[in-house]
């Protein structure tokens, strides 16, 4: 890791085209179909709705916290959308619902976590439980997909802007906005310097509480925003539709932190794309889903792994050493016996 | 003469930097052997390669005569030789035994193989009649006072039987006057009991208290070995040494009366339980300084003057006008700086680069309106202020932890000078830095005071003593009269120390 912390940043997006290429070549050697305009296109939609969950976590984590709430919260605001279409009260009614629902969730974490002093894990796993037992009110947890068609809720998966598929495009242009926050903006500043050390960022006159309170509250409204363009995509929206969110997001965003040296607005974007084009891939294949969300579960594990300069400074320290001519060791025997 | 350790001929390259270049060391067992030298003259990357961190590219080692191969920390142990660590890594919530014994705790024997405790103390109370010292180990360590954990570290290092050679690395940085004296005590009981000990500091009036002999380094070389008593009967200016030219004195000149206004106003200021009844006035162009040792409160004060710690009595005016700050973004902005006591925790983000750590303290100035970042002006500004204040080396895109810890504070500095405030507060400003870097730390902070008021808290008597033009002293969280502003050194140092009333 401290070796490829030297690294000019252009051996490091070498790295990422290199393992994305592998991954492709694999992929492409086994389904012959797997770099087929068609399969691209679906892959990078999919790619939309996993890369918006993880550029709302990428802010939580910036500010090293954790957020596990939002897969739930994701599920109630899928829910939301479905019932204000299905009550006719139209789509952007809708999506403006879903993402309030969304933000409301992510400000009771914050409170929670930066007002309230308690711990994010267990905090928002509450929040996470309550947002989907929430999300059974609508319909008794039954899907809902009344009104639908006729809404054109489905055209925000069909429709294309800016020659782009409207998810992708969706997904870029959020991508700028939070690479302005988080890069190019005081706000960004602040929230990383509230990460990495809360006290000099008190000191240096930053409200961290503030900055906190936002990152979950961005979470939460970016979940939502993703899951309104899953809804889109599968026609429905379920209870469930949350639950395929936490592992890839927070795999993306430790696989772009260990690729780039930080967690940052283009390192959740690439690590979404490979985790995409491994997820896809294995669609492809017909791997059934419990194998690949292992299989994505080992990458977020190697992933913060590598994250982790204590892991690599271990593993440094695994090199053999040379044998000492060493004098005997007469270390306290009395303790021992 | 017995020599424990011979190092002949030690060379070491990092890259293309040469870190060692020759360097032969002898050491006497039971001595106590100080290294001298600024930050990059080799002293650490010795002690490293002794204790098996780095290995030399050429020299050789003996022990005791025998050529040894130090190629692994454990290996380094196995040959004898002990090191603490400047910050040593203890498990707070252990009492002193149990840390002592770390991974050494020995069991009974039966199914649940437990922790055997009876051992363990009656090997503690071996190790402290080996070597007597006044220390309960029954207590946690998180509870310890700074000396004790050191004294533990010193312990654990020596629970080894075979262990000949110990090395310290800057132990009293972060202790009081009193501390240090316990400290020593046991020092030289591990000396009477033939243990040879390298010793690094930074505090040159501790080698004539403690150290037999010292050697200085410079420029990856040993340039002397001497006694104390050779060093004062030959006249020789151990900071001359250190610094290859004629060292000025270390505290730059006062500028004589400062008549500017009246900038922080403090009126029977306290925090129950911290400190109480602190009264005094800065002005524009002055340097007050105020003594205490650890736990004397300045520490809490620095912080209630800052805005982190509310008061609950006194009143603060800046400028003429009350203030009450809700936290030290109001401080900021009443134009107060606080530059921390401690850079790695409080003043720094460490793994940012020094443009961001320049700037964080004054975003709005480092921004347009709307918040976009003004990212050429920034790194002209920051350029501007990392000469001003000297920064060595000049790269403003290394993450700060790169930089040593005198480096550092002049980083804190310059964040400071971006801010552009009226009121600097500085706390212990030179720990863990070298006298080279401290001269020129001492000559920026005089130089702020001319457009700023300055108040610097020690418990370095000699730097509030030497630095300031007015001088008051905390202790036990109340201010101790003594002798007026212009107090003697001797003076201060004893109302701090002991509360004592000028005579």
């Amino acid at each position: 890791m401290k070796t490829l912390a030297k690294n000019p940043i252009y051996l490091r997006i070498l790295a990422f085209v290199v393992l994305l290429a592998v991954v492709a070549a694999i992929f492409q050697s086994l389904t012959p179909a797997y770099l087929s305009s068609n399969n691209i296109h679906a892959l990078l939609r999919h790619m939309a709705v996993q890369g918006l969950a993880a550029l709302g976590l990428t802010f939580v984590i910036v500010v090293r916290q954790f957020d596990l709430s939002f897969p739930g919260v994701a599920s109630l605001g899928a829910m939301t959308l479905g019932w204000l279409i299905a009550s006719n009260f139209g789509v952007g009614a809708g999506i403006a619902g879903a993402v309030a629902v969304g933000l409301a969730c992510g400000l009771v974490n914050g409170i929670a976590v930066s007002y309230l002093r308690l711990p994010d894990i267990v905090a928002t796993i509450a929040t996470g439980g309550l947002a989907i037992g929430l999300s059974y009110f609508y319909s008794n947890g039954t899907s809902i997909s009344k009104n639908f068609f006729k809404s054109g809720i489905l055209d925000l998966n069909d429709a294309k802007y800016f020659g782009l598929d409207a998810p992708v495009a969706i997904l870029a242009l959020t991508a700028a906005i939070a690479a302005l926050i988080l890069h190019g903006s005081r706000f960004g500043r602040a929230f990383y310097a509230t990460g990495e050390n809360r006290v000099s960022a008190v000191y240096s006159g930053i409200r961290v509480k503030a900055y906190v309170l936002a990152a979950f509250a961005i979470c939460g409204a970016l979940s939502c925003l993703a899951i309104t363009l899953l809804v889109a995509s599968s026609g429905a929206a379920n209870v469930t539709a949350g639950s395929q969110l936490l592992m890839p997001a927070y795999a993306a965003v430790y696989l772009g932190a260990a690729l780039f040296g930080a967690a940052s607005v283009p390192a959740t974007i690439a690590g979404t794309l490979l985790m995409s084009a491994m997820l896809n891939g294995f669609t492809l294949m017909a791997v059934p889903y419990f194998y690949s969300d292992a299989i994505v579960s080992t990458v977020l594990i190697v992933a913060i792994a590598a994250f982790d300069p204590k892991v690599s400074a271990a593993l440094k320290r695994l090199r053999p050493a040379r044998s000492p001519k060493a004098l005997a060791s007469t270390s306290l025997r009395e303790v021992r016996s | 003469m017995a020599n424990v350790l011979r190092m002949l001929g030690i060379h070491k390259r990092f890259g293309p930097v040469k870190a060692l270049g020759g360097v032969d060391f002898e050491l006497e067992a039971g001595e106590i052997h100080a290294l001298l030298g600024v930050n990059g003259a080799g002293k650490s990357t010795l002690i490293k390669i002794l204790s098996g961190v780095y290995t030399h590219d050429e020299g050789t080692i003996e022990i005791d005569g025998q050529p040894v191969e130090l190629g692994s920390p454990r290996a380094a142990i196995l040959a004898g030789v002990a090191t603490v660590q400047q910050h040593p890594e203890l498990v707070p919530d252990c009492t002193g035994v149990e840390n002592i014994f770390l991974g050494h705790e020995g069991r009974k024997p039966g199914l649940f193989a437990r922790i055997d405790r009876t051992a363990m103390r009656a090997a503690a109370q071996k190790l402290l009649q080996r070597f007597p010292i006044e220390i309960d180990l029954e207590a946690r360590v998180g509870e310890m006072p700074a000396v004790d954990r050191e004294i533990v570290a010193i312990l654990h290092a020596l629970r080894n039987e075979n262990t000949r050679i110990l090395i310290l690395d800057e132990p009293t940085s972060t202790l009081t006057e009193r501390e240090k004296a316990s400290l020593f005590q046991l020092m030289r009981s591990l000396r009477a009991a033939g243990i040879a000990i390298i010793y690094i500091t930074h505090r040159l009036e501790e080698v004539f208290e403690i150290a037999d002999r010292f050697t200085v380094f410079r420029g990856g070389r040993n340039v002397a070995t001497l006694t104390s008593q050779e060093a004062t009967e030959r006249g020789i200016s151990i900071p001359e040494l250190l610094l290859d030219e004629k060292a000025g004195d270390l505290f730059p000149e006062r500028d004589g009366k400062a008549d500017g206004d009246v900038l922080l106003e403090a009126k029977g200021l306290g925090r129950s339980g911290l400190f109480s009844g602190v009264d005094f006035e800065l002005r524009r162009g002055e340097i007050l300084g105020i003594f205490g040792l650890v736990g004397s409160g300045v520490d809490e004060l620095s912080k209630t003057l800052f805005g982190a710690i509310r008061p609950d009595e006194g009143t603060m005016q800046v400028k003429g006008k009350a203030v009450r700050f809700r936290g030290p973004h109001d401080a900021l902005k009443a134009g107060i700086f606080l530059v921390p006591g401690d850079r790695r925790t409080e003043g720094l983000a460490m793994t940012q680069d020094v443009v961001f750590n320049t700037t964080v303290a004054h975003l709005g100035r480092a921004s347009r309106l709307g918040g976009l970042l003004k990212f050429g002006r920034n790194r002209l500004d920051t350029e501007a202020l990392a000469r001003d204040v000297g920064l060595q080396p000049f790269e403003l895109d290394r993450p700060v932890s790169a930089f040593s810890g005198g480096n550092q504070q002049k980083i804190v500095i310059a964040k400071g000078l971006f801010r552009d405030s009226d009121i600097y507060i500085f706390v212990e400003p030179t720990v863990g830095v070298d006298i080279g870097a401290r001269a020129k730390l001492y000559t920026l902070i005089r130089e702020l005071s001319r457009r700023a008021g300055v108040i610097v808290m020690s418990s370095d008597c000699d730097e509030v003593h030497g630095l300031a033009d007015r001088v008051m002293a905390l202790y036990k969280g109340r201010p101790v009269e003594t002798g007026g502003w212009n107090a003697s050194r001797d003076q201060l140092l004893s109302a701090g120390i002991m509360g004592a009333r000028a005579a």
